[in-house]
C-alpha cells in the first residue's frame, strides 16, 4: 500500500497505540498538526537532535503540548513515542481494525457519536464492536463495585433486565461483580440493546471471567473503547473510561459500592455533567453499601427497582407488561403442583409434603412446567415466575 | 552350624516369605544381619540377644551371621525377631533342628523374652507355607482368619522352646476379645424431615454412588452422613478378607478378627496426601481410601482439603485400587470405597438460599476453585441439604428405621450381583445399556437434556446408573420409565448452582 492509501484516520490510531497515551495526550498529539504530519514527525525523532534541530512539530509539542511534566520527561516521552512509531507500521496496524471488524470513529467525522462529541471531555477517538447506531435511544448506566455481594448482583441482575425490557439500553464496564450482573440482567430481558465501555483494546478482554459475556454484548448491543487494539488493561485507564459512562448515562445508579471506588469516581463525573445520578440503598451495617447509603445522603434519588429508573427518566411509571399470557396452560397434573408453588424460591421437599408425589413424578412435573417457563429451579429449590420474561 | 527357619515380612498390604538363615561359626565373636534390613530389623539383634539371655539361654560366643532372603526386598519391622532367636538357638545347638520342622516363627520380642503382636499378621501368615505357624498370643486370631494352618502361640521364649520340645503341652490361647463396637450405630429413624437426602443416601448406599451434600452449618450434613454406614449390608468374603489385610497391614484392626461392617473412615480437612493414599519413604501405609476399602470414605468439610489431596482422589475412584511407587518399590493396594462429602456452599455458610449470602464475588470463586469440576463429576449424587422445616423438626413425621431400609438396600445390592457387579454404580456402558434399557419418555428427557447441553457423555452414564438404582429401590423391572430418570437429574444439582452461583 502506498503511503497516499493511507487514510488519516489510520494515524490517529496509531497515534493512540503509543506507550502512555491517553485521551488528554491524544488531544495534544493532534493540536499541534495533521495526524500523519505528527506521525512522521516522531518518526524522525532521534535522541541526539538539538533544540535546533526540532521539527516545528516536536517544537510545539515541547513547548505547550505536554502539561506538568519537566523539560527532560517532555524529552524523554517524546524519544519514547520516536521509538515506539518506527517499530508500528502504520497501514498493517489499520488493516488490523479491518480484519477483526473494529469500527473506528474520530473526533470530528461525521459518524462520531453526537452524544460524545457535545461533551467537554471527548475521547478523540473511538473504537466499536457491535453496531453502534444502539447508542440512539436512551440510557441508563449501572455501576458498581466489582466485589459485589448477592444483594448487590441480583438487585444489578433485576434492574439491567427490568431496564432492558422496558426499552433502556444499559450501559455499563463489564467489569466482575455489579457491572457483569447488570448485562447479564439485560441481555436475558432480550429487549433494548446492552451498551459497554471498556478501558482496554478490544482484543484484550479483561476481565478474563467474562470473555463470553463480553461476546454476547458484542452481538447483542455494541462493546466501545478509547483504546486501540492491543492496548492492555492499566489501572489509570479505567478512571478515563468512566467518564465515557458518565456521558453516556441519561440516568446513572450506583448500584452497591464502598465509599470509594470507580463506580462513585463515576457519579461525580456524572453530577458534573448534570446527569440524574441515582443510588440503590444497601444495609447500613454493610460495608460494601457505605457509597450508596452516602450518595442517599446527599440527595441522589434512590433507585429501588426499574420503575423508580424510569420516573427519574420521565417515563412510564409503570413497565410494560405483557398483557396477554404467552405461555401454554400446564397440564392438569402439572397445575395442581403449581398451585403449591411459592413465589419465593423453596426446596423441593416443601413441595413433597404438601403435593404427596413421589419425587419422581413430582421432578418430571416440574421439569415440564419450567420447560414452559412457569418456575425457575436451582439446587433443590423451586421458585415460580410471575409472567413471561419476552 | 547353619538353620533355616521359615517366616515373613510385610510389604505394603501383601506378605513376602522370607527365609532367615543364621550361621553360627568359629571366628571373632560378632553378630551382623544382612539381606536389606531397615532400622527397626537391624535393631532385632539387640532384641534377641537379651531375649536369649534373660530366657536363660546361652549368647553364642562365635561369629554368627544372620542372612534375610529373598535379599532383594527390604525387610521393615519387628516381625522376624522371633525366627532370628529361633535360628540362633538352632545354629548353637540349644536347640534341635527337628523341633521346628514344618513350623514358621513370626512375632517381635520384648528384652525379657516375651512374644509380642505386630502388625500386618494376617497378610504375612498369608505368605507363609509352612504348615504350623508360632505367632503371639495377640496374634492367634487374626492369623486364624486363614484357615488351612495351625496357629500355636506361647507367651515367651522360655515356653515355647519348652513346647517345642515337647516338655510341657502348648498353651491355651488366650479367648477371643469381645468386640463392643457393635452396638452403637446411628438409627435413621432419629432423622427429621430432610426426605429428599434420606431417598440418596438410600439410594447411595444401594448403589455405590457417590454422594455430595452442600448446605449450610446446622443442616444436618454429617448427621446424614453418619447414617450411611448401618445401611450397608455385610461385606463379602473376599472384600472383608481385603478389607482386613489392608488394616491388619496398617496396625489398627480392630479386636474380633475378620471386618466384616463396612469401614467408616472421616479423614480431618488436614490429612496430607501421603496419609490420605499411602505411601511413606520406607515402609509403605496404607492410606485412608484403602482404609476405607469395601466401607465409606467421609470427607466433611470437602472445601478445606487441599487441592493436591482431593486430586490424588481422581484415580483410585475409578479403578477401586491405588498404585504407590517409591523408587525402591511399587505396590497395589485395594480402595474401593463409597464417596460421601459435605460443605458448605460457599465461606458465610448460607449460600443456597436466594438472596442470603454475605460473600463477595471474589471470596466465592476462590472458594469455587477449591474443588476441581473433575472430582465433582464424579459424584453420583449432588444435592443441596438445607435446615429442615421446623414443623417436620417439631412433628416426627414417621421416617422409616435403618433396618427396614437396609433390607432393602440389600435387596439391590442383590439385584446388582446378578449384573455381575457389586453394586450399580459399577456397571460399564455396555452392561447399562443391556440390563437397564430406557423406555421412550425417559429417552427423550435425556435426549433433551443431552442436546441442551446440560448433560455430558459422562454425566449421562452417572444419572442412567442411578436411575437404574432408583428403579431397583422401587422394584421396578422392565426399561426405566421417565420418573426414574427425572429423580437422578434432580438428586444431581450442577455445581454451579449448589457452590454459591452467580447472578441468576
Amino acid at each position: 500500500m502506498s503511503r497516499r492509501a493511507i487514510p488519516s484516520d489510520a494515524f490517529v490510531v496509531a497515534l493512540a497505540r503509543l506507550p502512555q497515551v491517553g485521551p488528554a495526550r491524544l488531544r495534544s498529539l493532534l493540536c499541534v498538526g495533521e495526524p500523519s504530519e505528527v506521525w512522521e514527525s516522531l518518526c524522525r525523532v532521534s535522541p541526539s537532535e538539538s533544540t535546533s534541530q526540532r521539527s516545528s512539530v516536536v517544537g510545539k509539542l515541547m513547548a505547550d503540548g505536554l502539561d506538568r511534566l519537566s523539560e527532560t520527561q517532555r524529552v524523554g516521552l517524546i524519544e519514547l513515542w520516536g521509538r515506539a512509531a518506527r517499530s508500528l507500521d502504520v497501514s498493517t496496524f489499520w488493516q488490523a481494525h479491518l480484519d477483526a471488524g473494529i469500527g473506528v470513529t474520530v473526533f470530528g467525522s461525521p459518524s462520531f457519536p453526537p452524544v460524545f462529541a457535545a461533551d467537554d471531555d471527548p475521547p478523540m477517538v473511538l473504537f466499536w464492536k457491535g453496531d453502534l447506531d444502539h447508542l440512539a435511544g436512551v440510557r441508563a448506566a449501572l455501576v458498581g463495585t466489582r466485589r459485589a455481594s448477592r444483594y448487590g448482583r441480583d438487585v444489578a441482575f433485576e434492574l439491567g433486565r427490568d431496564l432492558a425490557a422496558a426499552g433502556i439500553a444499559v450501559v455499563s464496564g463489564l467489569a466482575l461483580g455489579i457491572d457483569g450482573a447488570a448485562h447479564s440482567g439485560a441481555l436475558e430481558a432480550c429487549a433494548a440493546p446492552p451498551i459497554a465501555v471498556v478501558g482496554s483494546g478490544l482484543d484484550r478482554i479483561y476481565p478474563r471471567a467474562h470473555a463470553a459475556l463480553w461476546r454476547r454484548v458484542a452481538d447483542a448491543g455494541v462493546i466501545i473503547s478509547e483504546y486501540p487494539l492491543g492496548a492492555p488493561a492499566a489501572a489509570w485507564q479505567f478512571p478515563a473510561r468512566n467518564r465515557l459512562i458518565a456521558t453516556l448515562a441519561d440516568a446513572l445508579i450506583v448500584v452497591e459500592s464502598q465509599h470509594t471506588g470507580g463506580a462513585m469516581g463515576t457519579a461525580i463525573e456524572a453530577t458534573r455533567r448534570g446527569g440524574v445520578v441515582m443510588a440503590v440503598p444497601g444495609p447500613v451495617t454493610a460495608s460494601s453499601s457505605d457509597g450508596t447509603n452516602q450518595l442517599l445522603v446527599d440527595g441522589c434519588v434512590p433507585a429501588r427497582d426499574a420503575t423508580d429508573v424510569l420516573i427519574a427518566l420521565g417515563r412510564d411509571s409503570v413497565p410494560r407488561r405483557s398483557a396477554t399470557e404467552s405461555r401454554r396452560p400446564p397440564s392438569p397434573e402439572a397445575a395442581a403442583v403449581l398451585e403449591h408453588i411459592a413465589w419465593q424460591a423453596a426446596p423441593m421437599e416443601q413441595l413433597l409434603l404438601a403435593t404427596g408425589l413421589d419425587l419422581g413424578v413430582l421432578a418430571l412435573h416440574i421439569d415440564a412446567l419450567e420447560a414452559e417457563g412457569w418456575v425457575a429451579q436451582r439446587a433443590g429449590w423451586v421458585e415460580r415466575i410471575g409472567r413471561s420474561r419476552s | 552350624m547353619l538353620a533355616t527357619v521359615p517366616s515373613a515380612a510385610l510389604f505394603g498390604v501383601a506378605g513376602v516369605a522370607v527365609t532367615v538363615e543364621v550361621h553360627v561359626a568359629r571366628g571373632l565373636p560378632g553378630f551382623t544381619v544382612v539381606g536389606l534390613p531397615d532400622t527397626s530389623c537391624r535393631e532385632s539383634r539387640d532384641r534377641v540377644r537379651a531375649a536369649l539371655l534373660t530366657s536363660g539361654f546361652a549368647w553364642p560366643d562365635k561369629r554368627t551371621t544372620v542372612n534375610l532372603a529373598p535379599t532383594s526386598v527390604r525387610k521393615i519391622g519387628s516381625a522376624l525377631d522371633l525366627a532370628i532367636a529361633i535360628g540362633v538357638l538352632v545354629a548353637s545347638e540349644q536347640l534341635s533342628p527337628a523341633a521346628i520342622e514344618d513350623r514358621a516363627f513370626l512375632g517381635e520380642l520384648g528384652l525379657d523374652g516375651t512374644l509380642r503382636h505386630v502388625p500386618g499378621v494376617l497378610p504375612i501368615i498369608e505368605a507363609i507355607s509352612a504348615p504350623e505357624i508360632i505367632v503371639p498370643p495377640g496374634s492367634v486370631h487374626e492369623a486364624s482368619l486363614v484357615g488351612d494352618r495351625r496357629v500355636l502361640c506361647a507367651t515367651d521364649l522360655k515356653e515355647l522352646v519348652d513346647a517345642l520340645t515337647a516338655e510341657v503341652p502348648w498353651p491355651r490361647p488366650p479367648d477371643e476379645p469381645f468386640d463392643l463396637t457393635v452396638a452403637a450405630l446411628p438409627e435413621l429413624a432419629d432423622v427429621r424431615g430432610h426426605q429428599v437426602a434420606r431417598a440418596a443416601l438410600e439410594i447411595a448406599a444401594a448403589g455405590g454412588h457417590n454422594l455430595l451434600m452442600v448446605g449450610p452449618p446446622g443442616a444436618g450434613k454429617t448427621m446424614l452422613a453418619h447414617r450411611l454406614s448401618g445401611l450397608l449390608p455385610d461385606l463379602d468374603d473376599g472384600i472383608a478378607l481385603e478389607a482386613t489385610r489392608v488394616h491388619s497391614a496398617a496396625g489398627v484392626l480392630p479386636p474380633g478378627g475378620l471386618i466384616r461392617r463396612p469401614p467408616w473412615r472421616a479423614p480431618h480437612h488436614g490429612t496430607s496426601a501421603v496419609a490420605m493414599v499411602g505411601g511413606g519413604s520406607q515402609r509403605l501405609r496404607p492410606g485412608e481410601i484403602s482404609l476405607a476399602h469395601g466401607g465409606v470414605l467421609f470427607l466433611d468439610e470437602l472445601g478445606e482439603f487441599s487441592a493436591v489431596v482431593l486430586d490424588a482422589l481422581r484415580q483410585p475412584l475409578e479403578e477401586g485400587v491405588i498404585r504407590i511407587a517409591r523408587a525402591e518399590t511399587r505396590v497395589e493396594v485395594p480402595a474401593d470405597f463409597l464417596l460421601v462429602a459435605a460443605m458448605n456452599p460457599c465461606p458465610c455458610g448460607e449460600g443456597v438460599i436466594p438472596s442470603s449470602c454475605r460473600c463477595t464475588d471474589r471470596a466465592l470463586d476462590r472458594y469455587r476453585r477449591r474443588v476441581s469440576g473433575p472430582l465433582l463429576d464424579r459424584f453420583d449424587l449432588r444435592l443441596d441439604v438445607h435446615r429442615p422445616d421446623p414443623r417436620a423438626l417439631l412433628h416426627g413425621d414417621g421416617a422409616e428405621s435403618t433396618a427396614v431400609v437396609a433390607a432393602r438396600v440389600r435387596a439391590v445390592r442383590e439385584r446388582a450381583r446378578s449384573r455381575g457387579v457389586t453394586s450399580n454404580a459399577g456397571l460399564g456402558g455396555s452392561a447399562l445399556e443391556r440390563d437397564a434399557p430406557l423406555s421412550a419418555p425417559a429417552s427423550d428427557l435425556l435426549q433433551r437434556a443431552l442436546e441442551s447441553g446440560r448433560l455430558t457423555a459422562r454425566g449421562l452414564r452417572r444419572i442412567w446408573r442411578v436411575a437404574l438404582t432408583i428403579a431397583d429401590l422401587a422394584e421396578h423391572d422392565g426399561p426405566l420409565r421417565a420418573e426414574h430418570v427425572a429423580s437422578a437429574f434432580h438428586l444431581r444439582a450442577d455445581p454451579a448452582f449448589l457452590l454459591g452461583s452467580s447472578a441468576a
